[in-house]
């Protein structure tokens, strides 16, 4: 539990990130959200065994990260967090497709597995254009723009709850694991038995606190915030930032770089 | 100026929890709200800022309290919550501070003047990068109480404000507490603190008024303490000035 309480203090360095200066920072967050939605529909819409096509996309991720002045450890190491779920959902092909699509010497690859990294792969660069869109816009921006976009707001203030109580529910968890752990003798961690109780009592206690924690935003202008936030104008640097993301984007996805230089460097030799 | 008229405060299940509370809190007065547990305090606290729906009349610097100025009464008066943690919900403290001006639409300078400034003004700057998650109760005590200057809230509602608090941080937290301009009340029943940073006091019962006058008067009548449902500040403390 204790390290429950590590990884959201790491969950919001990420956040702490977007206060930084850079050219990616100082961007409108519109023209970081359309960035990152056309990149992430790009990625995704490829098909299941376009693995060598979503090569050109690592450029982005790495590019904007550079340029924002992000450690790459701290994306990379998030985005590995995804990696046992969609490995999970990759599995299944590498089983029952087992069709050979080529030979590397003599090991023979099948579709399955080009299917199953192509999966690992495109969930990695989503997560990462994600993350990276967390990192460089801040939180308050980032769901103003979205009001903006008139995105419903429901939608916007589950997620900015969710977000916020997200700390609380494992501040919860952690007192209440605590005194169990003191009262529980030589047992290891909260025992089956007292699972339902244990878990009843944390939604109970941390919706109660939840509610105490939307009193004090609200406290201090938490609900005036939309009628207050004035939006930025947008400058030449973030249409210049878009159009270049989603053009590039849009090549990456409708020609296969990678097969063109092949072709290419093929006729020369 | 903070005006109380008639107030009356009932959860849900109608249960009554403030019954006919006036009170008036004149410019730059520290006023005392103390009570035993379930007296009332809170709700009440809660019910001038709107968070508690109630009838009766509030008014904070010529601004009577209806559905639509429960934001701007928001701005008039600034409230420190029991427990820290809930007031605390940001990954930086910098950023739990900006949090209110940011919400009044202020443009980001303004918004790191007033966080700066609020962060000197209690000795906390070596805060402003840390996460509450690391932080003791006295730091986040001090954490929250900025996070309610930086809204230059001409009132300021404490409610419980030495709870969690050990004896180094709470004696601290007086001298802070009283190097307020603010219009101040200051719900407890810390009657130590009580005396410390509050000329008036005024008893609550039931949700109601038991008795409004000098501190130096109530908090040391045993008999009415005791109807209060606290302890008196015993003959040992009397050294205590006031």
């Amino acid at each position: 539990m204790a390290d429950m309480r590590a990884k959201m203090s790491e969950l919001y360095s990420l956040e702490q990130l977007s206060s930084q200066k850079s050219s990616i920072h100082a961007l409108h967050p519109l023209s970081k959200i359309i960035a990152t939605l056309t990149y992430i529909i790009c990625v995704v819409s490829l098909d299941g065994y376009s693995f060598s096509q979503l090569a050109p996309f690592v450029f982005y991720p790495v590019i904007v990260i550079a340029l924002a002045d992000i450690p790459y450890s701290m994306i990379w190491r998030r985005a590995l967090v995804a990696l046992p779920f969609c490995a999970f959902a990759g599995l299944s092909n590498v089983i029952f497709v087992r069709e050979t699509a080529f030979y590397i010497g003599s090991l023979p690859v099948s579709f399955g597995a080009i299917s199953f990294f192509t999966i690992i792969f495109r969930t990695l660069l989503c997560v990462s254009a994600v993350l990276i869109l967390v990192a460089v816009t801040p939180f308050a921006q980032l769901t103003a723009q979205l009001r903006r976009m008139h995105v419903p707001q429901m939608l916007i203030s589950v997620f900015e709850m969710t977000y916020r109580y997200i700390g609380t529910l494992v501040n919860e968890a952690y007192s209440m694991s605590t005194a169990y752990k003191l009262r529980a003798g030589d047992k290891k961690g909260v025992q089956m038995k007292d699972m339902g109780s244990f878990a009843g009592q944390l939604l109970l206690r941390s919706f109660d606190r939840a509610e105490r924690v939307y009193a004090a935003m609200k406290c201090r202008g938490y609900a005036m915030r939309d009628a207050l936030l004035k939006p930025l104008p947008l400058k030449k640097n973030d249409y210049i930032f878009t159009a270049a993301v989603c053009l590039s984007c849009v090549l990456f996805r409708a020609v296969d770089v990678q097969q063109m230089l092949t072709d290419v460097l093929g006729r020369m030799m | 100026m903070l005006e109380i008229k008639n107030l009356f405060v009932e959860y849900p299940d109608k249960t009554s929890v403030v019954n006919d509370f006036s009170l008036t809190v004149k410019d730059g007065e520290s006023v005392a709200l103390v009570g035993a547990n379930g007296a009332g305090k809170t709700s009440l606290i809660m019910a001038l800022v709107g968070i508690l729906p109630s009838k009766g009349e509030v008014i904070a610097d010529e601004i009577t309290l209806s559905k639509n100025t429960e934001n701007d009464i928001r701005q008039k008066i600034g409230v420190v919550f029991q427990n820290p943690d809930d007031q605390l919900f940001m990954p930086t403290i910098y950023d739990d501070i900006a949090f209110g001006p940011r919400n009044m639409g202020l443009d980001e300078e303004t918004v790191k003047r007033r966080v700066n400034d609020s962060l000197s003004r209690l000795n906390i700057a070596h805060l402003a990068e840390k996460t509450p998650l690391k932080m003791s109760g006295g730091e986040k005590r001090m954490a929250a109480i900025a996070t309610v200057l930086a809204m230059r809230s001409p009132i300021m509602l404490m409610d419980e404000p030495t709870a969690y608090l050990d004896p180094r941080a709470r004696r601290s937290l007086i001298r802070t507490v009283n190097s307020f301009p603010h219009t101040r009340l200051i719900a407890t029943h810390d009657l130590l603190f009580a005396a410390e940073t509050c000329d008036r006091t005024v008893l609550i019962k039931n949700g109601a008024v038991l008795a409004d006058g000098k501190s130096e008067n109530l908090l040391y009548d045993e008999k009415l303490m005791e109807d209060c449902g606290v302890e008196a500040i015993g003959v040992y403390d009397r050294g205590v000035k006031l």
